[in-house]
């Protein structure tokens, strides 16, 4: 019996490998058509290139312990005090999805999905290979992933605090990130002292400046770099070193600023200005990022926990002290965090409007996963207070399948004809 | 350079100029708001509320009759100080807040974490500065005034708040007057008064060591400040729409003033602890989310490229004209 098992899954995950390389090739053979591509994105390609050619490599070879990480609210910060490398194993392939399918009911989150794909599978090394798996109880989704990972790899749950405005809200998160502290510790056989703690976020906040930067970029009239690029930058984040991603962004900025001097950006002007927000896009599933270009739209922003947010809030040393940095990082990772898993949806209305205006944002996309109730949750008061404020918006529900992409494609190019309509009415020019 | 570091420089001249400034001559009056003890020999000016109690107790009669003219010229020196600086006495002038302020530095050079007040325990005494900023008036007004038919205090109640203000033994140590340092055995209510000034002074020196401006919560100058505190030059605006409540402000914030972070609609931030330090702003990622203003003019605005500096990290080009045009549709 368990022989057959075993035989069922590592026919499996050939499977899923093979599928899988099929997938990233395809969306690789047509980048390769792509021209006035910033050659600043050769590095991010040869990254996401490994998925199909070479999975062991996608990771540093570094022989340090490596954590894995759901969510956004794990502040990586503490992974690198404590000598670890942190990989974020947020999934977004559809291949993994059904692989991972059989454990879940039919409507469920394909990012989990797809994350048990892996993990059971073992198609992607790295998805067993952690040495811990670290998992906010953030949505209902990622509350059960620990049980279903924990038979194949270490797992650590932290407890997130819902209503996150109160005192006891944050002296229990305070805790739990001291009680991560001790686990990352206790991994890695390494104390994560003040000065680590300080070195590392540095280092963090090296990288923040240049994704600042990166998005300040992005902000500019001429639309510099193509929203699906921008999200592999931001998806690169999960599996690469923080140094050298921070190289290879501060590489890239400086090309797209070449690049605004000389007046040259990827989309006409004509493109209306696109903003996506909800749930995450991840590699390999770009598909509405980049059907929302292909209908001739310019995505100049996204507030995904994916890419956009990814890297935006910063902690602050008040003091060097311990204590501080440790409530810094507890702060920075869930104070600012506009997941709707939280039951204030304030922040993130009030986010969504700040954007809409730097960016001079004329449409937003909700892109809501299938089974991702939280933001399903959130989307009628939200879309309501939008369109109050004047905001043209699309719905769009749908998940990780290719499937649906030529209706999708229908409903996104009638959303961008109405935007540029909008445009001409409101006496501005294509 | 950092503003705490400009802070610290300021402070460090105001402190000298009030313990000292007399040796020169130099003198700012006697109706200074902030803690610049009148009991320091050398002084460069002095705190207002000594003559204030002085002049509080003066029988009724002679307040409104003979003395009205000086009381007025008095408490208008006084408004005017506080219209132009206001709050920023507490954070950028006062010699206690200071000492303070170095007891802090002194602990984290040493390395030892500080504590913060649970939100209920600040909350419950927020009433206490009040509550002697009436007694200071009250007491006083009952030496000369026989108040509803009680009878006159002593004259041992004479400025009873400096009698209890941890300033007094403090600040003249530093031109080397031990004699304050004193509990008092004359009268009953000397004893009394001195004894708690005594546990007071080490109250406010082992509190100040352990919390940021753990004494200024108290301060009935702060309460007779905050008279200013939407009327002052001086000001701190925020931008709520800039906002993400991540709550750096509110964590580095000396005086754990919560509104700082958690009120997003609130434009005038300047509240009744609120010392002026502009900590917050300092400590802001979010471009123009806080101000500090001079009569409503933004002089210091919170913006990523200015946090990520003071923090320690130097982006290679600057970030700081970002959103570019915030004004247009």
């Amino acid at each position: 019996m368990i022989q057959i098992q075993t035989d069922r899954d590592e026919k499996q995950a050939k499977r899923l490998s093979l599928h899988l390389a099929m997938s990233v090739r395809e969306i690789f053979d047509r980048l390769a058509l792509e021209q006035n591509r910033p050659e600043a994105m050769a590095p991010f390609d040869t990254l996401f290139k490994k998925f199909a050619e070479a999975p062991d490599e996608i990771l540093p070879s570094r022989p340090v312990k490596k954590v894995g990480l759901y969510c956004v609210t794990v502040p990586e910060e503490l992974v690198y005090a404590a000598g670890a490398l942190p990989v974020r194993l947020c999934a977004g392939s559809t291949d993994a999805a059904e692989a991972g399918e059989a454990l879940f009911p039919d409507v469920s989150c394909p990012l989990v999905k797809a994350a048990v794909g892996f993990t059971r599978t073992g198609a992607l090394g790295f998805y067993r290979g952690c040495d811990l798996v670290v998992i906010p109880a953030t949505c209902d989704w990622k509350v059960k992933l620990g049980d279903l990972l924990s038979r194949h790899v270490p797992v650590l749950m932290l407890n997130v605090p819902k209503h996150k405005t109160t005192e006891t809200a944050r002296l229990f998160w305070y805790d739990e990130i001291r009680r991560l502290c001790r686990a990352l510790e206790k991994l890695t056989k390494t104390r994560i002292t003040r000065g680590r703690l300080r070195a590392s976020i540095s280092l963090i906040h090296e990288a923040q400046a240049e994704f600042r930067r990166f998005q300040e970029l992005r902000a500019d009239d001429l639309c510099l770099i193509s929203g699906r690029d921008a999200v592999e930058v931001a998806n690169a984040w999960f599996y690469m070193d923080a140094a050298s991603w921070t190289g290879h962004v501060r590489c890239l900025n400086e090309e797209l600023a070449k690049r605004k001097q000389r007046g040259l950006g990827v989309m006409p002007k004509s493109a209306p200005r696109v903003l996506l927000t909800g749930s995450p896009v991840i590699f390999p599933n770009w598909k509405i990022p980049v059907l929302i270009e292909d209908s001739g739209g310019a995505l100049v922003c996204d507030e995904l926990c994916s890419s956009g947010r990814l890297l935006w809030d910063m902690a602050s040393i008040d003091e060097p002290l311990y204590d501080d940095m440790f409530d810094a990082l507890a702060d920075r990772s869930l104070m600012p965090c506009t997941c709707p898993v939280f039951t204030d949806a304030t922040d993130r209305r009030v986010k969504l409007l700040r954007m809409i205006r730097d960016y001079r944002v004329e449409g937003v996309v909700h892109h809501v996963l299938k089974g991702c109730h939280p933001y399903d949750m959130e989307l009628r008061p939200l879309e309501a207070e939008l369109a109050a404020a004047g905001v043209s918006q699309l719905k769009i529900e749908t998940d990780y399948s290719p499937e649906d992409t030529e209706p999708l494609r229908t409903r996104i190019e009638a959303f961008i004809e109405t935007l540029k309509g909008r445009r001409l009415k409101m006496g501005g020019a294509l | 350079m950092r503003i705490d570091r400009i802070r610290l420089i300021v402070q460090a001249f105001c402190f000298v100029f009030l313990i000292y400034g007399g040796i020169l001559g130099f003198s700012i009056g006697n109706a200074v708001p902030t803690m610049a003890c009148i009991y320091a020999e050398d002084r460069g000016g002095a705190c207002f509320l000594y003559p204030f109690q002085r002049f509080m107790s003066l029988p009724l009669s002679t307040l409104i009759g003979a003395t009205i003219l000086p009381f007025l010229i008095y408490l208008g020196t006084f408004f005017l100080w506080g219209l132009v600086f206001g709050k920023a006495f507490c954070g950028w002038i006062c010699p206690l807040g200071f000492l303070q302020d170095l007891l802090t530095r002194a602990r984290q050079f040493l390395g030892i974490d500080g504590a913060r007040f649970r939100w209920a325990s600040r909350e419950r005494f927020q009433w206490v500065k009040y509550a002697l900023l009436a007694l200071l008036i009250l007491i006083p007004m009952g030496i000369g005034n026989s108040l509803g038919g009680l009878p006159k205090l002593s004259g041992d109640w004479a400025v009873p708040f400096c009698q209890i203000c941890p300033g007094k033994p403090l600040l003249p140590l530093f031109s080397g007057d031990t004699s304050h340092l004193l509990i008092d055995f004359s009268s009953p209510v000397k004893l009394a008064l001195t004894s708690l000034l005594m546990f007071l002074t080490g109250v406010f020196l082992i509190g100040g060591f352990v919390k940021r401006r753990w004494f200024c919560l108290y301060c009935p100058m702060a309460a007779l400040l905050s008279l200013f505190d939407r009327i002052g030059f001086v000001g701190l605006k925020k931008k709520g729409e800039a906002c993400t409540r991540c709550g750096n402000c509110y964590r580095a914030c000396p005086m754990e003033i919560r509104e700082i972070a958690d009120e997003r609609d609130r434009k005038h931030m300047v509240t009744q602890d609120c010392i002026l330090c502009m900590r917050c702003v300092e400590v802001c990622p979010e471009n123009k989310a806080l101000s500090a203003t001079l009569l409503g003019f933004p002089v210091f605005s919170a913006s990523a490229a200015g946090f990520l500096k003071r923090q320690g990290c130097a982006p290679p080009l600057p970030i700081e004209d970002f959103p570019h045009d915030s004004n247009s549709n």
